[in-house]
């Protein structure tokens, strides 16, 4: 859509520039305006909030949230070098959310989205990586984003690793013995989750930050930024940014997948690496 | 500089409508927007004051200072490039007299005539944060004539707060701005 629009540009204003400058310009800043250079902006464009130059429509204004054009918008924040992205799940999506009667948009404090920001770390001496899952958090005056939780591989390593973990129990009769039997637990200090109440689940956000506090863990940069979105009803997307040549650029849709509740709960948990 | 931005403000103290703490409405937002702007352009300035191998040492020293004074305390600049995933972060300052040191013969700052300004969101203090995006491409060449070409996109954080101040005897309230933390990327453009 926008490429058109630059061209008429030039096309008006042609015959006063020098090719040059206009070689300069297409290849430049017509890409520029194309990228989505914000998630912000990712926002506007998806629920037709601001004009071609990225000026903000506000409500009042006709073209603002218009379902004619954000059809033609829509198409242009999703990924188009994606090999997982199904063409009719994504039509569909698009006729969904465009719908006349029962539009969907998105909406920065709605909730139902959250970032998962990679991280490089030293841990012991070796660089790693992190995962740090934040959400917006809605305060007295204004928000934050926060951190829920973390996904660290070397804490994820050390718990429940064993297939059989039939026999590791304190009997019901420990207490009679001063729960004397805690030393064999604790000798085995590998194992020791397992002497733990049902559904226990590590929480490495406070291990993080304890390794932090003592200094055996440093923060050493922000690798890259995604974020999850389960806003629209029945659906999942991922949203991702590039930084590549071309007009498909800045933060696009990778991923876009149907989810029921079920589902919904089964891809938080792979976002959360849950399963491992 | 200064004094001209609280004019501006003023000005648009008496042309808008009555103003809430918790929204801003378009007009407000259009009218913080080009104060903002108005600091990015003296930034974009100051940045290729700096950089020019034509600026006198002092000179650069001096705009540095001018340069440092549009930012809060404590900002950042993390600086990211095409081949590799390390981030380096630099107070402002130190980044300025990076900048001001860069061994090129020749140095030329350019920048885009385009840019994004995004919403203003409130922050749990009160005051406002949003994100200006700029474009800048650079060019240096060395003594033996090699070049070196980037464009780098700039996320630059600005904070806008609602001040008083005491004029004639009368209390004034104006829209203060300061730049913030900057993100640069080189892009592959």
């Amino acid at each position: 859509m926008r490429k058109p629009f630059i061209l008429l540009i030039f096309l008006v204003t042609g015959p006063f520039l020098r090719a040059q400058v206009i070689g300069d310009l297409l290849e430049d800043e017509s890409v520029l305006y194309a990228e989505t250079k914000q998630v912000n902006q990712f926002f506007h464009r998806f629920n037709s909030e601001e004009d071609g130059k990225g000026n903000r429509i506000y409500k009042g204004d006709p073209a603002f949230r218009d379902s004619h054009l954000r059809k033609q918008a829509l198409p242009m924040i999703f990924d188009r070098e994606s090999s997982s992205l199904d063409k009719s799940i994504k039509n569909q999506f698009i006729k969904d959310v465009t719908n006349k009667n029962e539009p969907v948009f998105l909406d920065f404090h709605g909730g139902d989205w959250f970032a998962e920001v990679i991280i490089d770390v030293s841990f012991n001496g070796s660089i790693k990586e992190a995962h740090l899952y934040l959400k917006l958090q809605e305060e007295e005056v204004g928000s934050k984003w926060v951190i829920t939780r973390v996904y660290f591989e070397p804490f994820a390593r050390l718990f429940f690793k064993d297939p059989s973990a039939i026999d590791k129990f304190l009997h019901p009769m420990s207490h009679e013995l001063d729960f004397m039997n805690l030393a064999k637990v604790f000798r085995k200090e590998s194992q020791v989750e397992y002497y733990t109440y049902d559904n226990f689940v590590p929480d490495f956000l406070s291990i993080f930050i304890y390794e932090m506090k003592i200094n055996n863990l440093k923060f050493n940069g922000v690798k890259k930024v995604n974020f999850h979105f389960f806003q629209v009803d029945g659906y999942y997307f991922k949203l991702e940014e590039f930084n590549r040549p071309g007009f498909n650029n800045g933060w696009l849709i990778t991923q876009l997948k149907e989810v029921d509740q079920e589902s919904k709960n089964r891809l938080i948990g792979t976002i959360y690496y849950e399963e491992n | 500089m200064k004094q001209a931005s609280i004019i501006v403000l003023l000005i648009g103290l008496f042309t808008f409508p009555a103003f809430a703490q918790d929204s801003i409405s378009p007009e407000r937002k259009q009218a913080i927007d080009s104060l903002a702007m108005e600091k990015i352009r003296d930034l974009e300035k100051y940045i290729s004051i700096i950089g020019s191998k034509e600026t006198p040492a002092s000179e650069a020293h001096r705009v540095i200072e001018r340069a440092t004074e549009l930012f809060m305390e404590d900002s950042e600049m993390g600086v990211s490039s095409l081949g590799s995933d390390k981030i380096n972060y630099y107070p402002v300052r130190e980044y300025f007299q990076r900048l001001m040191a860069l061994n090129y013969d020749k140095v030329s700052i350019s920048w885009f005539n385009i840019q994004y300004i995004s919403d203003l969101e409130q922050m749990p203090d009160g005051k406002w944060v949003g994100v200006i995006t700029v474009y800048q491409r650079f060019e240096g060449t060395t003594k033996e004539g090699l070049k070196y070409k980037d464009t780098t996109k700039k996320d630059i954080t600005v904070y806008v707060e609602r001040k008083q101040t005491q004029i004639g005897g009368r209390t004034i309230g104006f829209w203060d701005v300061l730049l913030g933390d900057i993100r640069v990327a080189e892009t592959k453009k």
